[in-house]
């Protein structure tokens, strides 16, 4: 692994990684954006020309569940190893100059994405069944979780590196 | 309105590849329980101080269970021992609990949702040191 360090720096490196981690999280972001508001307000048949509100949440929901999972499962591995480099590189600086409610959000944060990690194997579950009537409100309540979860992972992981990135 | 027909038709097709362990009554027991489990044990893990492993990240050295931070060796991290205990404890739950496919009829459903709403203020409340200082 270390020969990676011959033709880039340490930083520059942890920095890619980071960009990586953040494009995976935006695409989780919106595949469960799409998929909670498509069972949050969905679209009823209309007559005339879709609006780009209507076509937003007129997705078939459960065809984002496996990927859903993936991307959670790859981002959460991704975000675990750019954490031992974050625990020495980054959190001990913002320690240094007081940023305690910023690295809080941030612990948060993890907790977050484990609980989020957790969550998969029901969600995935109940999305895979989606004429079981008796799913439909947990189905609901888990989809609406799960985005509200990635979208505080995603808000404080961008929070924090405004705060203090690898560059 | 035809957008949400289509896109239905498409991933029906790609979907049968799923159907096998989406439509088992094991697995969905085995999801059921993992996922009621998972917060739990995580809470409980952070709380009582049950990491798997910790992990010194200054010197990649790995302590079975919590050990503390060694001096001048950096700071330990437990983040990683309580996700292997939630992971290992909530999987070998739903194991067991998959061996009783009628288990998921008569466990009440909401719990998947609320308990780690629940654990959400419990593991805030953990992380006081950095909301007081």
């Amino acid at each position: 692994m270390n020969f990676i360090f011959d033709y880039i720096s340490v930083s520059t490196f942890w920095t890619i990684v980071l960009i990586v981690h953040a494009l995976l999280a935006v695409t989780t972001l919106g595949a469960l954006t799409h998929q909670a508001v498509s069972v949050a307000l969905p679209a009823r048949r209309i007559v005339g020309a879709d609006g780009f509100l209507t076509r937003f949440r007129a997705v078939y929901g459960a065809g984002y569940a496996t990927a859903v999972c993936v991307l959670w499962v790859v981002t959460f591995l991704i975000g675990g190893w750019i954490y031992t480099k974050y625990r020495i590189s980054i959190r001990i600086p913002l320690e240094r100059i007081g940023y305690w409610k910023t690295l809080g959000a941030f612990e948060m944060k993890e907790h977050v994405a484990a609980l989020g990690l957790g969550l998969l194997p029901a969600y995935w579950y109940f999305w895979k069944n989606p004429k079981n009537p008796a799913y439909d409100s947990v189905r609901t309540a888990v989809t609406l979780l799960l985005a509200a979860m990635c979208w505080y992972a995603f808000l404080v992981g961008h929070v924090l590196n405004n705060a203090r990135g690898f560059g | 309105m035809a957008v949400a027909g289509r896109e239905a038709d498409t991933q029906e097709t790609q979907d049968k590849s799923a159907r096998s362990l989406a439509t088992s009554p094991a697995f969905g027991t085995f999801a059921i329980v993992f996922t009621i489990a998972a917060p739990i044990i995580y809470v409980a893990s952070e709380v009582a101080g049950w990491p798997l492993f910790t992990y010194h990240p200054a010197t990649n050295r790995i302590d079975f269970g919590w050990a503390a931070p060694r001096p001048n060796e950096g700071p330990a991290m437990y983040w990683y021992g309580w996700v292997a205990t939630m992971l290992i404890g909530a999987s070998l739950l739903g194991i067991v609990a998959a061996g009783f496919p009628r288990l998921r009829v008569r466990i009440p459903l909401f719990l998947i949702w609320l308990l780690p709403l629940l654990a959400l203020p419990i593991l805030a409340y953990g992380l006081m040191p950095f909301w007081t200082r």
